[in-house]
């Protein structure tokens, strides 16, 4: 029996539909045991596809990108409906991934600036998009944009999480594997990533960690082998999960957290800080203010793709 | 006055729909293209360091 | 009801803990707002502790800890202080004033002292005002929800 899928996107860029194109001849494999019943990339099923079939008919919905209007809402509830397992797909069903950042800001922030503010838009009317409104006598809508974004869990019981930005190619398909071989972990779990630190796999050679000064990526050139952290530049590897193969790292780039928090741990960005803040030297306050001096975009960096999951998830209003 | 949605439009990247209206003649009296997504990185690349705004804006389009 | 901070504060076993002890024997009076939980180091403070609390409805934090150089540990109280200048720099970010969080070093005789700064805590926080994270987030959330059919104004700007 193959497997029947549906593979969606929220507020997502595609990377993660094309992480599962990038299996190239694998991509073989997978069509051999699945048959794809949504995938707005590279198929034409509509969303009444969709309302058509009935409650359980997918076995698995695989949904990426974030929680952002009403819409991505409603599709989410819909395919958890109509899939037997919901899995999360990539940073930004996982996490809210990059567009989670918009949370230090409002909706109104977003259209201001994309409307009415951005340097290279013409738009003498200052004209917003509108829910609904009324065009040459006809109706039209569009959904709600969301003033935060969310994660899918936030919206749905979601199954099982398969991370990253995108999810390494080879990582999706030995995740679509232990569903074709009904070998899944507990419901609840992160699959396609390893149960440890980054640092865990980065090849680069660890020692002890007691930082003078932080240096920005272009302020001097790492050298070859020693820890990003230890050389003074932040990568948050020591509190992001393994499994992507370490290629920013491999790229000369310290980490920035793509694959999420590991088990048990709350609050990604949080865990970052606790671990930057306790590998810097000195002691006294003045001292160790002027190092943290040098940390200069904390809360972006720290949650650059976990924003929307955080414990305080977004600016105050 | 019959209305035709192609709810999403398919095969790119992006979100999209078709709303097309028919008169009583059953011809198309009008059509528009509606694009019901945004994620607002013009707003929130503003302070970013710029080192780290390519690392941002590749997450615009993974295609 | 006239607003009551509601204080949470992790307090080191050797130290701070010990002195609101002896505040407590020596019957010192200082503001009942604080909830006290004893940690065996300031050192083991991570600021998830905080930003639960915090989260969760407390209006401050308070951490307590030895003196520098007095850690039953060593450097526990070094870790401590670390993680909280660079806490206290992220809450402004997210709207919340760096004050709410404080780190004193509180030793284990300074029962009078502990109330002291009990009280000054508290009156700080209560010239803040209750925080409220979880209901603001809900509030600014409350339109986040999917409809179905119905006629909805976007706060600003016109069709044409």
């Amino acid at each position: 029996m193959k497997l029947k899928i549906g593979i969606y996107w929220g507020a997502a860029c595609g990377g993660c539909d094309v992480a599962i194109l990038d299996t190239h001849e694998k991509l073989l494999e997978i069509a051999d045991m699945a048959d794809i019943y949504l995938w707005p990339v590279a198929m034409d099923f509509k969303y009444s596809d969709v309302r058509a079939m009935k409650d359980g008919f997918l076995d698995v919905a695989l949904f990426s990108g974030g929680v952002r209007n009403s819409e991505n809402e409603e599709i989410a509830k819909l395919l958890r409906k109509k899939a037997k397992v919901m899995i999360a797909l990539g940073a930004c069903a996982q996490l809210g991934g990059v567009p989670g950042l918009a949370n230090m800001y409002t909706r109104e922030d977003i259209l201001k600036r994309v409307y009415l503010e951005s340097e290279s838009t013409t738009n003498p009317g200052g004209v917003l998009p509108l829910e609904s409104a009324r065009a040459d006598g006809h109706d039209l809508d569009l959904p709600r944009l969301y003033n935060a974004v969310k994660t899918l869990e936030q919206v749905v019981d979601v199954d099982y999480t398969i991370p990253g930005c995108p999810p390494a190619s080879l990582q999706i398909y030995s995740a679509l594997g232990l569903i074709a071989d009904d070998m899944l972990p507990k419901k609840g779990s992160v699959i396609g990533a390893g149960d440890r630190a980054l640092c865990d796999e980065c090849p680069r050679k660890k020692g002890e960690k007691t930082i003078t000064k932080i240096y920005r990526t272009h302020e001097k050139l790492p050298d070859a082998e020693t820890c990003f952290l230890e050389q003074g530049f932040i990568c948050l590897g020591v509190a992001t999960r393994s499994g992507c193969g370490s290629r920013c790292i491999k790229s000369w780039t310290p980490c920035r957290g793509c694959y999420g928090p590991l088990d048990d741990v709350a609050d990604q960005g949080i865990k970052m800080l606790t671990a930057l803040a306790s590998v810097i030297e000195p002691k006294e306050e003045k001292d160790i203010n002027a190092v943290l001096d040098q940390v200069i975009d904390p809360v972006r960096t720290f949650n650059r793709f976990g924003l929307a999951a955080s414990m305080l998830r977004r600016r105050r209003t | 006055m019959k209305r035709i949605a192609i709810d999403p439009i398919t095969r790119l990247e992006g979100h999209g729909k078709i709303m097309i209206f028919l008169n009583e003649e059953g011809k198309v009296d009008n059509a528009f293209l509606q694009i019901p997504e945004l994620r607002g990185f013009e707003k929130f690349v503003e302070g970013l360091p710029i080192e780290e705004v390519p690392r941002v804006v590749t997450r615009i389009c993974g295609v | 009801m006239a607003f009551e901070p509601r204080i949470v504060g992790f307090l080191c076993n050797w130290c701070t803990y010990t002195g609101a002890d002896l505040a407590g024997t020596a019957r010192v009076k200082y503001s009942p707002n604080i909830r006290s939980i004893r940690v065996m180091c300031s050192g083991r403070v991570d600021p998830v502790f905080v930003i639960k609390a915090l989260y969760e409805g407390a209006d401050g934090v308070l951490i307590g800890g030895c003196h520098p150089g007095d850690c039953h540990y060593q450097e526990g109280n070094y870790k401590a202080l670390r993680r909280y200048l660079l806490l206290k720099r992220i809450l402004p970010e997210y709207g919340i004033d760096a004050a709410r969080v404080r780190l004193e070093w509180v030793s284990a005789s300074e029962g009078e002292r502990f109330g002291h700064v009990v009280d000054e805590f508290t009156e700080e926080i209560r010239k803040l005002g209750p925080l409220r994270i979880k209901e603001s987030l809900l509030e600014s959330m409350k339109d986040d929800v999917a409809h179905h059919g119905e006629e909805h104004q976007a706060p600003t700007g016109e069709a044409r």
